[in-house]
């Protein structure tokens, strides 16, 4: 995971990219793809079924959220 | 060899200049360059066992297996993103063979070209924002007149109509508040989208998630030329300053590989862009 490089995004960017941000970009987007060249194709349902799984574990949760994440805008209460 | 040892290959994604091998980055494992007509796959050779169909759907429930290869997948896009335009693949993308990948690319080679030369100078930043309901609604029932007006109702009415009111109230409340959030997002999406390349609105990801910032009110991701960045910031602080009263918070994330803006059809070679 990278931080903003500078100044100005550093007040905007500098918070750390979650786990849960990359899991929604890298698990969702970007090129698709299928055809015969390719031995497999993730099931991202799968995925998501296994993350409904281990939501009940509260840790997972915070992991998820990236533990020490500030609030967009608020320092944490 | 045994079938254990057996490799196959996994890309990260594609580029249009064949990458120094420092320009990978470190990691503890060989990442390197496959060429196909102009282009170049950045892989990496993975076991079979761990990336056969079969395994793999048993991995994909292991979220910690899932987390560190997610991340690595992230980072060392990122990596590559620091040195030049980089077309990201969703994860996980594996190739039988070597051989399979360079067809895919010569297959693919004018989408990719056109691709990574769209992506060029640009960066992905994303944008979630979020609406504390208590505090939008304190400040509704301050300002909003028609709030006022059936306040002031209530303070002359029976004990009748008051309970009548009070229900009247809580619906106009709540009507107005679905109003103003829907007002907001679409201010701020419009704002960053006119001053951006291309923009696109995600699903909203689930409350139990999120719940700490708030109900999340607009997600989106916004492709902006990387010159142009200060310029999207100031859009944000403009934002912030018109509704952070109003109980909204921006969270801000990148820069990002292009994910949201990459998408293209193999199967039927549509040069379109993503919408």
């Amino acid at each position: 995971m990278t931080t903003a490089k500078n100044i100005e995004k550093e007040l905007w960017g500098s918070r750390e990219m979650t786990l849960l941000e990359t899991l929604d970009r890298v698990l969702d987007k970007g090129v698709v793809i299928s055809g015969d060249v390719v031995i497999s194709l993730a099931n991202v349902d799968l995925i998501y079924l296994g993350l409904k799984l281990m939501l009940s574990s509260v840790e997972t949760m915070e992991r998820l959220r990236g533990g020490a994440l500030t609030g967009p805008e608020q320092e944490p209460a | 060899m045994d079938h254990l040892s057996e490799n196959l290959i996994y890309v990260y994604g594609v580029v249009g200049t064949k990458p120094h091998p420092g320009d990978l980055g470190k990691w503890p494992f060989s990442l390197y360059s496959l060429h196909g007509q102009g282009t170049h796959a950045i892989v990496q050779k993975v076991s079979a066992q761990e990336f056969r169909e079969e395994s793999l759907k048993k991995r994909l429930t292991d979220m910690t297996w899932v987390e560190e290869r997610v991340r690595r997948h992230e980072g060392i896009l990122e990596d590559v993103m620091q040195k030049t335009s980089v077309v990201p693949f969703k994860f996980p993308a594996i190739f039988e063979n070597e051989e399979n990948v360079i067809k895919f690319l010569s297959q693919q080679k004018e989408e990719f070209k056109r691709m990574i030369r769209y992506l060029q100078g640009k960066e992905e930043w994303g944008l979630k924002v979020y609406c504390d309901l208590e505090k939008l609604r304190e400040s509704l029932e301050g300002d909003d007149p028609r709030i006022r007006k059936i306040d002031s109702e209530m303070a002359d009415a029976g004990k009748g109509r008051a309970f009548f009111l009070r229900k009247k109230k809580i619906d106009l409340v709540t009507n107005i508040m679905d109003e103003e959030i829907a007002a907001y997002t679409k201010d701020s999406f419009e704002r960053l989208s006119r001053f951006c390349v291309e923009s696109r609105i995600n699903k909203i990801l689930p409350r139990e998630l999120t719940r700490k910032f708030g109900d999340m009110v607009l997600n989106a991701a916004f492709l902006v030329k990387k010159k142009r960045i200060g310029g999207f910031f100031q859009i944000l602080e403009y934002l912030k300053s018109k509704y952070t009263a109003k109980g909204i918070s921006f969270d801000v994330t990148g820069p990002w590989p292009a994910y949201n803006f990459c998408s293209i059809d193999p199967l039927n070679n549509h040069a379109g862009k993503d919408s």
